[in-house]
């Protein structure tokens, strides 16, 4: 007889196997899903960036609380390693007194003399406003983007776009702000571009962030005068966001591309400030307005187009 | 014979439904307010996988002195491995879950890791139903595969999420991950023999 009857499917084996189809369909539309929301956050940053805030406010007290007892380990060893040392550094510092003395005196000169021509050209220049200083609670070490956490959120004024400084030089800005905690975009990110000037030479350039310890400086501006290992780079205060003259890092090849180690370590840093964009830039003040009443001329001649506006007043020198 | 099967029926992998407390459970009515409230807490164990890695992926925002960005993708090897040890507590979904917290933690756009740990999830498990045998150095090598191929799709999908990256950083990353994977294993495999090993009785 070459008739073989169907097979019986036994009630747990239908179960398994309408589970096993489930389970896939649930798979599937999961997988489909977040490629959905890759999508969804490029078009829409604002609402990711606020889950994310979101979240910071419930890691971070964590780590904060996490972090005490190692910041107590680490200050003990730098107090042992205070008084192991004390003699040798107080040698050496007292050496470099001399010349410290010296130069200081040379700059009281210089900034007595900077202060009576900023008076007599009526300079003004905008203040730095510290917003909140926070201590550092966390940094990634991923490779894919470098930030770390400060806990300070938008409940002490902190929002996206900060200058974040070290006791060392700059650190970063924030980019997310919860209510008890901000991300910092960290020199080291790809993301991250400085607008620096060059001590020695006066030149400007950015220095970028390649997800490695050394920082890249790039498009440099200006001839082309040699760089020199050791030379030193400072913001030069473009754009509006960091103040000029915080240390950025130092060049440690000159050779293209330009490496440059930075100035600060944010894990080092442990506090951190965190002042008010140096100049910030109103985002509305450039757009045009599109429903602005049309003049009752304009309309009477029958045309929509407004006159050509007349230039504003240049002031005397 | 009998003494050595037994032997082996410890070396199984222990499937938590064989002891899920539901199961052996009196009726709901027939509880005391005690018996309901140790029934409520006997399924602390279905959480075991998911707080392991998520303990792992916090691990990864740790303030550690380290300047290069090579840490491990800890969080990755602890999906792995538990997908491994307990398919029914790892599906895809909970990845997902997972790979969504990963992705507000990492500051990368949303979707990335929910997207690629739901598809490592989704992978090991057909994969292991057809050609797992969990030889150590087998495991270790479909990891690092898996690390490979998640790295490259990370570098990918970060392009498209709007965040290109350059790839150099994560080939490292790949690398020490590779080099962590017996770290991982072998801490999985402790919390694993107390919380699902011989002689728990749930």
């Amino acid at each position: 007889m070459d008739w073989t009857p169907p097979p019986r499917r036994s009630t747990a084996m239908r179960r398994e196997q309408n589970l096993a189809l489930v389970s896939a369909v649930v798979s599937g539309a999961v997988i489909a899903t977040g490629l959905l929301l890759i999508v969804i956050g490029r078009v829409n940053p604002d609402g990711a960036a606020r889950m994310r805030g979101f979240m910071l406010d419930l890691v971070t007290p964590v780590w904060s609380v996490v972090r005490a007892p190692f910041d107590g380990v680490g200050r003990a060893a730098d107090w042992a390693n205070d008084y192991a040392g004390a003699v040798d550094r107080n040698r050496r510092l007292e050496a470099e007194l001399g010349a410290a003395r010296a130069e200081l005196q040379r700059a009281a000169a210089d900034r007595r003399v900077l202060t009576t021509l900023k008076r007599l050209d009526k300079l003004a220049e905008p203040t730095r406003t510290l917003i909140s200083t926070a201590r550092i609670v966390s940094a990634t070490s991923g490779s894919v983007v470098r930030s770390a956490m400060v806990a300070a959120g938008r409940r002490d004024g902190v929002i996206p776009g900060l200058p974040v400084i070290g006791a060392d030089g700059l650190i970063g800005r924030t980019i997310e702000a919860g209510s008890i905690s901000a991300r910092v975009l960290l020199l080291t990110d790809p993301a991250s571009r400085i607008p620096v000037i060059i001590e020695r030479t006066g030149q400007v350039a950015l220095v970028v962030g390649t997800n490695r310890p050394a920082l890249e400086m790039r498009d440099k501006v200006g001839a082309d005068l040699p760089l020199r290992a050791g030379d030193r780079l400072v913001t030069s205060g473009d754009g509006g966001v960091f103040p000029p003259g915080i240390p950025v890092g130092t060049i440690i090849d000159p050779q293209e591309p330009v490496l440059v180690r930075p100035a600060a370590h944010p894990v080092g840093a442990a506090y951190v400030r965190i002042e008010a964009a140096y100049m910030a830039i109103a985002q509305d003040a450039a757009l045009p307005h599109y429903d602005a009443p049309v003049p009752i001329e304009a309309r009477r001649s029958g045309g929509g187009s407004p006159a050509p506006a007349t230039p504003p007043p240049v002031p005397l020198p | 014979m009998a003494a050595v099967r037994q032997h082996q029926q410890h070396r199984l992998p222990f499937r938590y439904r064989d002891r899920l407390m539901a199961w052996h459970a009196p009726p709901w009515r027939l509880m005391n307010a005690a018996e309901r409230r140790r029934y409520w807490w006997g399924h602390w164990r279905l959480a075991v996988p998911f707080a392991t890695t998520l303990l792992l992926m916090l691990a990864m925002t740790a303030p550690l002195l380290v300047p290069a960005p090579v840490f491990p993708h800890v969080a990755l090897l602890g999906l792995f491995v538990w997908t491994t040890f307990q398919p029914g507590l790892m599906p895809p979904w909970l990845a997902f879950v997972l790979g969504m917290v990963a992705d507000l933690l990492f500051a990368q756009p949303l979707g990335i890791n929910a997207t690629l740990f739901a598809g490592t999830a989704g992978f090991v498990r057909l994969f292991e139903a057809r050609y797992g045998h969990h030889a150590h150095g087998f495991d270790w090598a479909v990891a690092a595969a898996i690390v490979i191929v998640f790295e490259a799709a990370t570098w990918v999908l970060m392009g498209v999420g709007g965040q290109p990256i350059p790839l150099l950083p994560l080939g490292w990353q790949a690398l020490t991950t590779m080099v962590a994977y017996p770290v991982v294993v072998a801490l999985c495999a402790r919390v694993q023999r107390v919380a699902f090993g011989p002689g728990v009785t749930p």
